[in-house]
């Protein structure tokens, strides 16, 4: 099945079986690998995407579905100089990964909270991260990075 | 914390060991652009599928796989009993006198010992198309009786060859157990139950196999921590030259000891590709085969007993352990790896004489046990500080002071423990009391006798301390009696024509950040920037040699091969420069890539300028002088670096539900040197993270039938950014006897939470918690 | 971890997913959210011949307040839209516990009923509230009791070819809400809801047994009185007296019942609190 979207602002158009899912067609027919998969049934949040700007698992929607959204994943989060985004930057300043395995999910589950929430307490951190697993951190240094990149982001205007 | 320093172009005069330096690896990994084994896409390349046991042990009368091969775009359907897989076993070797070699099929073929286990493989167009074939295979199955629990007696045994299911067994035995125990004025006997858990890295196992026709050459692209391991032993396997053979792991989605295991898929998919060489075969694990057939951990029992003098002191400790070691033993590790290190080490920190510890390994219809960060000791240490608390309460101490009496002190050291391994820490006071500080001990106390006298919901504070034993060296290594030591580490430093550095390290990086400490080490061993090194690891083409990350050894060892090669080459450089300036050797340095004569403010010349010398004007060589400014040098620490820790936590329990709630979580361990103070924090926060979530969480549940009832993330539950605390870290730096000073800090987090939560629910309750994870549900029937 | 093959069909319109249900003959199957029914795919715990997407079908995202104390809320409202209504407080609280960010922003109302997950939150509301659900069939739409929905674990009694269209709820007067649940995010353990709805009581608890849970007996007890620790406390123990909740890796029966009875105390005690807000 013909399937198009735009991924990161480029459209994309794939041929795909039903079955594929958007996290597959997105690392294995457009070649952006950032997307991990660490569980494939919706647990994990390594795979978290932004479709039309909603936080979305991409092993659980498949490529079809996509047809005609707008799909942001992690490489399509620096500025298009390549400027890193804020959150970027925070999570190398503040040891926000280590494998970083977990880091384009938990990229995106934060870049959408700091969409709806332009100050969230450590607590509201760990809260809406918390669907985002990771098993190296410890989530010390993610909190710190969001909440520094929040910091940033409200002076930045 | 150190100032930071290093900015590209920046001032570095200053030294790069232990500062936070921006790590190497994060640029790629925050934009998407790592490298993961499971991110490699190859010309022509297949996919593999696993056809996996649904029973936990039965007979295979048979395997059917001609529907599955003759599947539209299927490439290749293979099964255990074909004579390329069946001539191949795992069989992992110790000398140990009591261990029972048994042999693990590449392929089950004759017997499934454990639900998971991979009787056959497809290759396919892609992933999709792989496992609509598996299900195309039939496999005629006779269901035996299966053993998930290793201390009960076997219906059937998993090996023929230990008929007990008992792959080995072996007694410590120290001073007069029997006669202290008679004595004592107190003994304490508990049962200690510990929950089998796993590693689970967010990147599950993954392997990329492409054997070159032309030459017989294999590549294999993994996720493992043991690259020159893997190559050692796929070499040997298949019968190949060392050579032909290249592993590479390039980033890692975490490991933790469970990608430090040749796998008996990582074989088959070389075997694979030798059958269909040119084809690049790939196999990405999914998590449910990961949680059904990757290694796991800590299932345990300990019977333990102890004898306590009236002022605490710790006289005797009998213990009987026992750990379900899984369907195999673990290769090339052996099921002595977690008996072994639980006997070697329960007495931990404490100062003791008379022991006596058999632990045995026991096999059990369950997926094998393996290394997983801290190996053995979130257990051990669980049970020691169980004692340690019931003994207290029995005597009317408190957890500080029965601790404080039995500590290993510096004046000590060297300390030889009952079990012969030989402690160089006695730190554990100084990380104790530095950690009841930071807790608020005294207005802990104050809230809890309120709370008791108010009725509120109750609060207990747990303690644990514990030591970690990191970069074993040839002599620390010898435990488990394997066919190799794994006490060194090579590294090759090479100053390029540029000036700028090249480093082939044999360390390997699952996340802990070894490009950048590493890099660091070499910066200041040579004397260049930090930026100006670059640090390749994870490919056996292009470092000499490397154990791999287990053992929290890399910093020590890895760390200790780099500086000593660093300093090497700086000394060549100097060499070189004193020849060509007619400098006396002694009277140049190299500081931040520059020549300088002691007294001359300005340098002589800069690296580069001498480095260009070395590869391009050998006219200008001294005689004597070779050609090229590279060195290669191992390390070997000989003895091991006992890194000291403690940690304490209050919770406070919802009575009513059982529920715990952490408040405050602290942790305080003897790093040595600190070369990276930002990673240092980061391995001991994950590590406490993990700990916790063993303590509380995870659990691997079998059916009796040996069904894994947990099998997907749904149920096996990892702790998340609500459930860890925040977490006061800080460390003291005892250095250790090696040239950096280092002491690991990759496992020591893991070693407290059972016994620090497990404490502080006995605190707050008054009722002992002997059996692992402690879930709302069994504080609940606690309180009852 | 991949499905195994299925055909698509983007349905433009309810009319045309019935009817592709009804055509593929008991292999079809609706895909909303696809929270629950993506991974029960992976997994190849279900094989349909047909997955029917309804997403696209226009009308159906709708929250609606058909009277001073009911709303209609369109089967395709995701959870994260529930969230952020304010007509409704108890769902908007309620919605709150389903999962995560990411999992509540394609997660939809109806596909949660239809799931019938015996440990999900919405089908507890609904049985709490009587809720009233919109069928749409090939012959034509019907309206089913949230009572004669669930029937078993992930069972309904609609049959393969018919579709949630919406679900209407009464809004109560007050209401409270109490989940325990082992971490953030996870299904329940035990869930209670406890509203009152033109001066009576009903109380509904999840997790518990198949279906979600009424206690005619502790409703009945609350009945002729007002809500007082005492009549809150008896309510609790009868509800609690009422199931035989099973054992499994999470929990015990007994622990279940135990929690049942503290939770639905919790969830009374809650409503009776402050009138507008019953949540934890
Ligand atoms: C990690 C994770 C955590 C979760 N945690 C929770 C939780 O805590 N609580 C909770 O309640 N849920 C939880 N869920 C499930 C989530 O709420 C689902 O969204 C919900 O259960 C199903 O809704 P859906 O729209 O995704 O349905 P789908 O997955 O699309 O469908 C589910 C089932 O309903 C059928 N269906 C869907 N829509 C209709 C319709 N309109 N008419 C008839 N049949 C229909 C489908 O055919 C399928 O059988 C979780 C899911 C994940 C992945
Ligand atoms: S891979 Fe999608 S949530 Fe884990
Ligand atoms: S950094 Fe490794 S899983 Fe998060």
């Amino acid at each position: 099945m013909n399937v198009e979207f735009t991924v990161n602002g480029a459209c994309h158009s794939v041929d795909v079986e039903p079955r594929r899912t958007l996290a597959d067609a997105l690392r294995e027919d457009i070649g952006l690998t950032g997307t991990h998969l660490g569980c494939e049934h919706g647990v994990c949040g390594a795979c978290t995407v932004l479709v039309d700007g909603e936080p979305v698992r991409a092993c659980l929607m498949f490529a079809v579905q996509a047809e005609g959204s707008s799909v942001t994943t992690v490489e399509g989060m620096a500025g298009a100089d390549g400027t890193p985004h804020p959150l970027q930057k925070a999570f190398c300043d503040h040891h926000g990964l280590q494998c970083g395995f977990c880091t384009p999910g938990m990229l995106m589950s934060a870049l959408d909270l700091l969409h709806r929430e332009t100050n969230p307490s450590r607590e509201r951190i760990r809260a809406e991260l918390s669907g985002n697993i990771c098993r190296c951190t410890g989530y010390v240094g993610i909190v710190d990075a969001v909440e520094a990149a929040a910091q940033e982001m409200n002076t930045a205007g | 914390m150190p100032s930071m320093s290093n900015e590209p172009g920046g001032e570095t005069a200053r030294r790069s060991v232990g500062t936070t330096v921006r790590r190497k690896e994060d640029g790629r990994l925050v934009t998407g652009r790592g490298h993961y084994a499971s991110d490699l896409e190859l010309p022509r390349m297949r996919h593999v599928a696993f056809l996996r046991s649904p029973y936990g042990h039965a007979r295979i009368r048979g395997v059917d796989a001609t529907e599955a091969a003759k599947a539209p775009r299927v490439h290749g359907v293979f099964t255990g009993e074909m004579p390329e897989f069946s001539a191949i076993t795992l069989r992992a070797r110790s000398a140990l006198p009591s261990y029972v070699e048994t042999d693990q099929p590449i392929l089950a073929w004759q017997k499934a010992r454990f639900s998971g286990e991979a009787v056959a493989a497809v290759v396919a167009d892609d992933r999709y198309i792989a496992e609509d074939a598996i299900e195309l295979i039939d496999v005629d199955y006779e269901p035996l009786p299966a053993t998930v629990t290793a201390w009960i007696a076997p219906e059937e045994p998993v090996h023929a060859a230990a008929p007990d299911n008992v792959l080995l067994q072996r007694t410590f035995d120290a001073g007069d157990v029997a006669g202290a125990l008679a004595t004592a004025p107190l003994v304490v006997e508990r049962e200690l139950v510990t929950n089998r858990h796993a590693g689970n890295p967010m990147e599950c196992r993954v392997g990329v196999a492409l054997w070159d026709g032309a030459d017989d050459k294999l590549t294999f692209w993994s996720g493992t921590q043991v690259p020159h391991i893997a190559r050692n032993m796929l070499a040997e396997l298949l019968g190949l030259p060392e050579g032909n053979v290249r592993v590479i792991a390039p980033d890692v989605g975490g490991g933790f000891g469970t990608k430090a295991v040749l796998y008996p898929e990582d074989v088959a998919l070389c075997l694979m590709a030798r059958a269909m060489r040119g084809v690049p075969l790939k196999w990405v694990e999914d998590r449910a085969e990961h949680l059904l057939a990757a290694t796991h951990a800590r299932d345990h029992r300990y019977v333990v007993k102890a004898g306590f003098g009236t002022d605490g002191q710790l006289l005797a400790l009998e213990a009987d352990v026992t750990c379900n070691v899984g369907a195999y033993s673990v290769y090339p590790w052996t099921a002595g790896i977690e008996p072994l290190m639980a006997g070697g080490l329960l007495s931990g920190p404490y100062r003791l004489e008379n022991y006596r510890c058999t632990v045995r390994g026991v096999a059990t219809n369950t997926s094998p046990s393996g290394p997983y960060r801290g190996v053995a000791r979130p257990a051990s240490v669980f049970a020691m500080e169980s004692l340690m608390d019931a003994a207290a309460r029995e005597l009317g101490m408190s957890a500080l002071d029965i601790r404080r009496r039995n500590l290993i002190q510096p004046e000590e050291i060297p300390y030889r423990m009952p079990s012969r391994l030989v402690d160089d820490s006695g730190w554990y006071g100084k990380c104790l009391d530095k950690v009841i500080d930071a807790i608020g001990y005294e207005e802990f106390l104050a809230e809890q006798s309120r709370r008791r006298e108010a009725g509120e919901n109750p609060i207990g504070i747990g303690v644990a301390c514990y030591n970690e034993l990191t970069g074993l060296g040839r002599a620390a290594a010898a435990g488990p009696r394997m066919p190799f030591r794994t006490g060194h580490d090579a590294c090759t430093v090479r100053i390029n024509p540029d000036g700028r550095v090249t480093v082939l390290s044999g360390v390997t990086s699952q996340g802990q950040g070894l490009e950048t400490t590493v890099a660091q080490i070499v910066a200041d061993a040579v004397g260049v920037a930090y930026d100006d090194v670059e640090v390749r690891i994870g490919d056996t083409n292009e470092s000499l040699w490397g154990f791999g990350a287990f053992s929290s050894r890399q910093a020590v060892i890895g760390g200790g091969a780099a500086h000593r090669t660093g300093e090497a080459v700086k000394e060549k450089a100097l060499r070189l420069a004193a020849a060509l300036f007619d400098a006396e050797i002694d009277d140049l340095r190299l500081e931040d890539g520059q020549i300088r004569r002691t007294g001359e403010p300005e340098p002589l010349a800069s690296l580069a300028e001498i480095a260009r010398v070395a590869y391009l004007e050998s006219n200008r060589l001294p005689e004597g002088i070779e050609p090229g400014l590279e060195a290669t040098r191992f390390f070997d620490p000989i003895r091991g670096a006992f890194a000291a820790g403690a940690q304490a936590a209050t919770v406070e329990i919802d009575r009513s539900t059982g529920e715990l709630r952490i408040l405050k979580w602290v942790c305080v361990e003897d790093a040595g040197r600190v070369i990276n103070p930002q990673i240092v924090e980061g391995q001991i926060a994950g590590s406490i993270a993990q700990g916790i979530g063993g303590a509380l969480y995870e659990h691997l549940i079998y059916d009796e039938a040996g069904n894994l009832s947990t099998g997907t993330l749904m149920d096996y539950l990892m702790p998340t950014s609500a459930e860890v605390p925040e977490l006061i870290i800080d460390h003291i730096s005892m250095p250790a006897d090696n040239p950096l000073g280092v002491r690991g800090v990759g496992e020591g987090g893991t070693l407290g939470p059972n016994a620090v939560l497990a404490g502080a629910v006995a605190d707050a309750l008054g009722t002992e918690i002997t059996r692992l994870p402690i879930t709302p549900a069994a504080v609940w029937a606690a309180i009852q | 971890m991949k499905s195994a093959r299925f055909d698509y069909l983007r349905a433009r319109s309810v009319e045309e997913a019935v009817r592709a249900l009804a055509d593929a003959h008991g292999e079809g199957k609706i895909i909303a959210g696809g929270q629950s029914l993506a991974p029960v795919l992976a997994l190849r715990m279900a094989r349909p011949a047909l997955l029917v997407d309804v997403n696209r079908i226009p009308g159906l995202g709708g929250i609606t307040r058909t009277s001073e104390s009911s709303i209609r809320i369109g089967a395709l409202v995701r959870h994260s839209a529930l969230m952020r209504q304010c007509d409704h407080p108890l769902l908007a609280e309620v919605a709150g516990w389903i999962g995560h960010t990411a999992i509540r922003s394609r997660g939809t109302t109806g596909g949660s009923i239809a799931h019938a997950d015996p440990s999900a939150e919405l089908p507890v509301v609904a049985a709490a509230l009587d809720a009233v659900v919109r069928v749409a069939g090939p012959r034509g739409s019907r309206e089913v009791e949230a009572g004669d929905l669930f029937v078993g674990a992930l069972e309904t009694s609609l049959t393969e070819e018919e579709m949630i269209t919406s679900v209407e709820l009464p809004i109560p007067q007050r209401w409270g809400f109490a989940e325990l649940s082992r971490r953030h995010g996870d299904f329940g353990l035990v869930t209670v809801v406890a509203a009152e709805i033109e001066g009576r009581w009903r109380i509904a608890v999840g997790g518990v047994g198949s279906v979600p849970y009424r206690p005619a007996e502790a409703e009945a007890l609350l009945a002729d009185g007002p809500l007082t620790e005492v009549t809150i406390a008896r309510a609790a123990a009868a509800t609690a007296a009422g199931i035989e909740p099973s054992t499994d890796i999470h929990a015990s029966g007994d622990y279940r019942r135990a929690m049942t009875e503290e939770f639905t105390r919790r969830a009374l005690t809650r409503a009776t609190a402050a009138p507008d807000n019953g949540a934890a």
